[in-house]
């Protein structure tokens, strides 16, 4: 089992290979981290085989266990280690399939990037801190590497960098996370105190007797990292604006991989959950606001990507609510069918668009007739999106509400089941207006058979898995029942329905699709949607500009040399300003005039201090240094 | 005698230094301000010197009075090429003089509360070979910031040229 | 009168409030940097000070006041750079060009 450090290790190195070289050298090298990924998928299923005869048995003793000490504080030494037992190396299998499949797919769709090499560098850097976060073996560990994503993600949103939209996505997704992680620190300090250790099996293994009231705390900050990674709402806004990020990089990091390293970690601490009790209440809450809100906003898109993206948030929300009633095992099975069929639909997509060239759905229409393979997978991934029989999300989504009604939470199942008719509905949606209908551009074509190959594995995946789903659920140490007739029946009968009223709505006309009257009935609700139910207005009015101004004010005690004089600097401020004035310019009336009036006030004359005057901030700066120095001499 | 030549030396030197300084800042026209400049630095390099740190003295008006002053006018010339523009007003400002001396008063303050370890001084100081030792030896314990900050020196001249040349590349 | 540390330290924290006063005050970006050359020095001629009378053996003021040389010669050479390069760019060195970081 030596080899287990070597599956997160390669593409790591593979990184750090094409990192000292220079464009050309780099952009030729990319068979470099496309064989690392594929050295890992095989170690990977080793292992996974390795771990496969008496599966669930195995996840108290884990079948590789190594660590080592990287410091001491105090009493406590702090350890990094590796440990692999049937969940991570479950997840180790879907992070090297969809990891290889976006690769292989990407070598065709970005081929003529003119930095293809650092593109792939960082996907290299992503895979790895993805594997070693299923792998690690305390939360510190996790911690390190959920961030390594965290700036990968930053850098392959913001990877066509010259496009101001990539930029500001990228520092969004960036800033928003971060609010998360600031709630996981948090929450490990906390821990660390409780416990005094990072590692799983000492946290979780007395998690049980710790005081309800810490218990909680940890739980809920540790879960407010886990929304921001796993965009969950409130903190979901930076998902569908990552999507600026090249489209295969969305199919591994927005879809499959990083997205679910919050589940994961919900799913990794669920004994904390447990003797919580509340924050497992929590958990499901807001796994069902985030259903129904990411349905409800992906209705309403244009774009086929962020339609994508809302539906993985609303798919997130879905894995939520299975961790929210306890069942460690229907959040990870459908964060695992989902990775697969929502990356089949984003490479997919891919190819739309370049198809197209354009986003827009309302630009595309009749693929179906002019790209039918790459129609027939998607058709495939979208079905499974809906949840209809026999595709993967089917199984995994009955689960849930299989669960939910074994748990008598009947509300939250029909709100489940409500989130999936939606699901429906949008699925239909989407197709009608891409597939079906008069082609709306000429000169379409099929992919070639290096972005064909990628999606018809994962798409084979998807159509098969299911069947496999009782093996699995033994494998990971729970039962996966065969669906129940009943909560199967009605699911399907629900998504169904959904289907059907998309065709009502989009495809019964055959193709001219006019929703100008269902737009006039829904007035409101319709243009709330579009407006993204005012999350990112409310975030820009009581967060961000204030914190811009803050940010301005503690930037007076920066005396750096040479700082001010960087022309870039100013021009960057300049920009910020601008944008945050045009902002001020068409200021929406919102609920939350009142506040915000109050805080714009505020700002106003906060803004006389910061006048351009580089002298007048040092002198401020001093001003506080002498205060500082006064204090100093005077007590000390 | 010895303490005596000291002593005025030291005097000599700090007035010169600090007249300097205020020639600097009096002066309306850069170019002579610059020279100022140049004048304080001279006198400093002299009082390291006095602490008997030859090699720093050298040094000092090597970088100080040569490299840097030098640059400094030529960025002056290049920079304001007619005379008038050389000449300009004093910028006297009362906040910032107010800073300046409530700054100075609580250093003066500082130092004449502070107490410093007492140490005998050497009979015979240090010389230029013995902060080689130091510098360049493994024992002397500077040797890798020593040549850290050589590499810092590369990336700045790197960067300097950069700064001035990168403009028209683009 | 003897001579010592805190005569140096003395006339180092004069030289050093000038510098600052400068740095505060004036309107040209070159005189803003000799301002700071001319506290550089100032930190210079504490640690030499230091290093006579604190360290003699060790000469540890001296390697200190050899590394802040290095980062103020750096530091100036890519200072002027930048100054010319804005030269370039708004055909002035007065700092009141520059006054585009209001809010």
């Amino acid at each position: 089992m030596t080899y287990i450090p070597a599956i997160p290790l390669l593409p790591a190195l593979a990184f750090l290979a094409l990192l000292p070289m220079s464009r050309a050298a780099r952009n030729r090298a990319i068979w470099l981290p496309l064989g690392a990924i594929a050295v890992s998928l095989v170690l990977s299923v080793m292992a996974f085989a390795a771990v496969w005869p008496g599966g669930a048995e195995k996840a108290a003793e884990p079948v590789y266990h190594e660590s080592i000490p990287i410091a001491t504080v105090g009493e406590a030494t702090i350890d990094l280690g590796l440990r692999l037992d049937p969940i991570s190396s479950a997840m180790l299998i879907v992070i090297t399939v969809v990891a290889m499949c976006v690769q292989v797919f990407s070598v065709g769709y970005m081929r003529k990037d003119p930095r293809v090499g650092w593109y792939y560098a960082v996907l290299s850097l992503f895979t790895a801190a993805m594997l070693a976060l299923v792998l690690a073996d305390n939360f510190l560990m996790l911690y390190i590497m959920w961030e390594i994503m965290g700036l990968c993600s930053y850098l392959l949103i913001g990877f066509w960098h010259e496009k101001e939209a990539s930029r500001k996505a990228a520092i969004k997704a960036f800033l928003t996370t971060r609010v998360g992680d600031i709630g996981f620190a948090i929450g490990l300090f906390v821990m660390f105190v409780t416990v005094g250790s990072f590692e799983f099996d000492a946290v979780l293994g007395s998690a049980a007797e710790w005081a309800p009231g810490v218990a909680t705390t940890v739980a809920l900050l540790l879960l407010f990292g886990a929304m921001g990674k796993s965009a969950q709402v409130p903190l979901h806004v930076w998902l569908p604006d990552a999507m600026a990020g090249p489209t295969p990089a969305s199919a591994l990091i927005h879809a499959a991989t990083m997205v679910a390293a919050g589940v994961y970690l919900v799913a990794r601490s669920m004994p904390i959950f447990e003797a919580s009790g509340v924050a497992l209440q929590v958990v499901l809450a807001v796994g069902l606001i985030t259903a129904i809100v990411g349905g409800l906003l992906a209705l309403v898109q244009h774009d086929i990507k962020k339609v994508l993206a809302y539906s993985t948030i609303s798919q997130l929300g879905y894995m939520f609510i299975g961790l929210g009633v306890g069942s460690v095992i229907a959040g990870m099975y459908h964060l695992i069918t989902h990775a697969f069929f929502k990356s089949l639909l984003f490479l997919a997509a891919g190819v739309l668009i370049h198809a197209y060239h354009n986003q827009d759905m309302r630009k595309m229409g009749g693929a179906a007739r002019a790209l039918p393979i790459t129609s027939a997978v998607f058709a495939v991934g979208s079905l499974a999106l809906a949840g209809i029989f026999p595709f993967s999300g089917f199984w995994s989504k009955d689960e849930i509400i299989l669960v939910l009604t074994k748990d008598g939470q009947y509300l939250a199942a029909a709100g489940a089941l409500f989130a999936g008719f939606i699901t429906a509905f949008y699925v239909a949606r989407l197709w009608f207006r891409v597939f079906t209908r008069k082609p709306q551009a000429e000169g379409l074509h099929e992919a070639k058979i290096g972005k064909l190959a990628p999606m018809c594995v994962l798409a084979a995946i998807t159509a098969g898995i299911g069947f496999f789903g009782p093996t699995l659920g033994y494998f990971l140490g729970h039962k996966i029942p065969w669906p129940d007739l009943v909560v199967a029946g009605v699911s399907s009968a629900v998504a169904m329905a959904g289907l059907a009223a998309g065709w009502w709505v989009y495809g019964r006309k055959g193709g001219e699709i006019d929703t100008g009257a269902v737009k006039a009935r829904l007035g409101a609700i319709y243009s709330a949607l579009v407006a993204k139910l005012y999350f990112d207005e409310m975030y820009e009015r009581l967060a961000v500009r204030p914190f811009t101004r803050a940010a301005s004010g503690l930037a007076v005690f920066d005396i750096s040399r040479i700082d001010w004089l960087v022309d870039g600097a100013a021009k960057a401020w300049g920009a910020i300003a601008r944008v945050s004035w045009r902002f001020d310019d068409r200021a929406v009336d919102g609920g939350v005039n009142g506040v915000a009036e109050a805080i714009w006030a505020f700002g106003k004359r906060a803004r006389s201090i910061q006048s351009g005057r580089i002298q007048t901030y040092q002198q401020l700066a001093l001003v506080a240094i002498v205060l500082l120095l006064v204090f100093v001499v005077v007590k000390g | 005698m010895g303490e005596s030549v000291n002593t005025l030396a030291f005097l000599v030197m700090a007035l010169a230094a600090i007249g300097g300084a205020v020639g600097m800042l009096t002066s309306r026209n850069i170019m002579y301000a610059a020279f100022w400049l140049l004048w304080t630095m001279l006198s400093v390099g002299g009082l390291y010197l006095l602490l008997s740190a030859e090699f720093l003295a050298l040094i000092q008006v090597m970088v100080y009075a040569g490299a840097v002053s030098v640059l400094m006018l030529f960025v002056i010339m290049l920079t304001l090429r007619r005379r008038e523009d050389a000449v300009r007003s004093l910028d006297f400002s009362p906040s910032a003089a107010l800073l300046a001396a409530v700054f100075l008063g609580i250093m003066y303050y500082g130092i004449s509360n502070a107490t410093f370890p007492e140490v005998a001084l050497l009979a015979e100081a240090p010389n230029t070979a013995d902060l080689g030792v130091v510098l360049f030896t493994m024992e002397g314990g500077w040797l890798l910031p020593f040549e850290i900050s050589a590499l810092v020196l590369l990336a700045a001249m790197v960067a300097a040229v950069w700064w001035t040349k990168g403009q028209d590349r683009r | 009168m003897n001579i010592g540390l805190e005569a140096f330290l003395g006339l180092s924290a004069v030289l050093f409030a000038l510098g600052l006063y400068g740095a505060l005050s004036k309107r040209s970006a070159v005189m803003v940097l000799m301002s700071l050359e001319l506290m550089a020095v100032a930190v210079g001629l504490n640690l030499v000070a230091f290093s006579r009378f604190v360290t003699p053996e060790a000469m540890t003021g001296q390697a200190f006041a050899i590394f802040a040389m290095v980062v103020s010669a750096a530091e100036i050479g890519l200072a002027l750079a930048i100054v010319i390069a804005i030269y370039r760019h708004a055909r002035s060195v007065e700092l009141s060009a520059l006054e585009r970081l209001k809010g």
